[in-house]
């Protein structure tokens, strides 16, 4: 009786943390893991609603993009070089939003990186709008 | 004196004490919880256009998939394009969380316009995830 007792009291007297310190070691690990996991770098290219009738608003440079991978501004065929010289001029003195007219079928990795000229040139919000018809053919 | 050496040395080795170790890892582990932002993936890989003005988005995203054959894809599923704004009007009604694009350079870019104005629509700000230029 005697001896149990003991050995009662030498059973209670440390408590084995190793498991509660594995344990939480694995959870560190998976968040540690679980943070890094997306890590996107990308465009903004922000746009103000338009709807607004009161405020007028400044003619925006337009480029097309064709099917077959021609950028156009307005009926001038000129290449991804020619985007940005294009945006400088026309927004020498006040900054202009820039519309990107995509037809169907044109590369979104060429729209991307008409974009990317445009805000390289100092464009602030540049719009990306689909267009079914062709216009300037 | 060699005896005493001897016993204080064995005491000092008998056990090392693991609790500020625990404190510590508690702490990074609190800090992680906290920090971590479950984010869902869309699930598909994309060959994402090299641009040079490319800048850090927000972790906690809204993260689409549009891939080379045109198809939307978010959270592992394959979606609709009207599906698009009801999905991120609701999730944006716990979080304002960003819309961010993940597009692959050869898809259309019509499809592209249609995703990102849906994105607008529902008052998210819309991005389009790039990779850095060789």
């Amino acid at each position: 009786m005697k001896r149990r007792l003991t050995s009662f009291t030498a059973d209670s007297v440390e408590i084995n943390v190793s498991p509660l310190i594995d344990m939480v070691f694995i959870l560190l690990i998976f968040f540690i893991v679980a943070t890094s996991f997306v890590n996107e770098i990308g465009l903004t290219p922000k746009h103000r609603d338009t709807a607004d009738p009161t405020r007028k608003l400044e003619p925006p440079i337009t480029f097309q993009l064709t099917a077959e991978g021609r950028i156009l501004n307005g009926d001038a065929e000129i290449g991804l070089a020619g985007v940005i010289p294009v945006v400088r001029a026309a927004s020498a003195k006040k900054a202009k939003p820039v519309i990107l007219l995509v037809e169907q079928g044109s590369k979104a990795g060429l729209a991307t990186r008409v974009m990317d000229q445009a805000m390289l040139a100092g464009a602030k919000t540049v719009k990306l709008s689909a267009i079914t018809s062709t216009i300037n053919r | 004196m060699k005896l005493r050496r001897r016993l204080l040395k064995e005491k000092e080795t008998e056990s090392i004490n693991v609790s500020p170790l625990i404190d510590v890892v508690f702490i990074l582990l609190i800090f992680f919880i906290i920090s971590a932002s479950f984010v869902k993936v869309p699930g598909e890989e994309v060959v994402r256009p090299r641009t040079v003005t490319a800048e850090s988005l927000q972790k906690n995203a809204i993260l689409f998939a549009l891939t080379a054959d045109n198809s939307l894809h978010y959270a592992g599923d394959k979606i609709a394009i009207d599906q698009v704004r009801p999905l991120v009007e609701g999730l944006r009604r716990e979080v304002d969380a960003p819309v961010i694009i993940q597009v692959d350079q050869d898809a259309d870019a019509s499809r592209l316009a249609e995703v990102a104005r849906e994105g607008k629509k529902a008052g998210a700000t819309v991005s389009i995830a790039t990779r850095k230029p060789r």
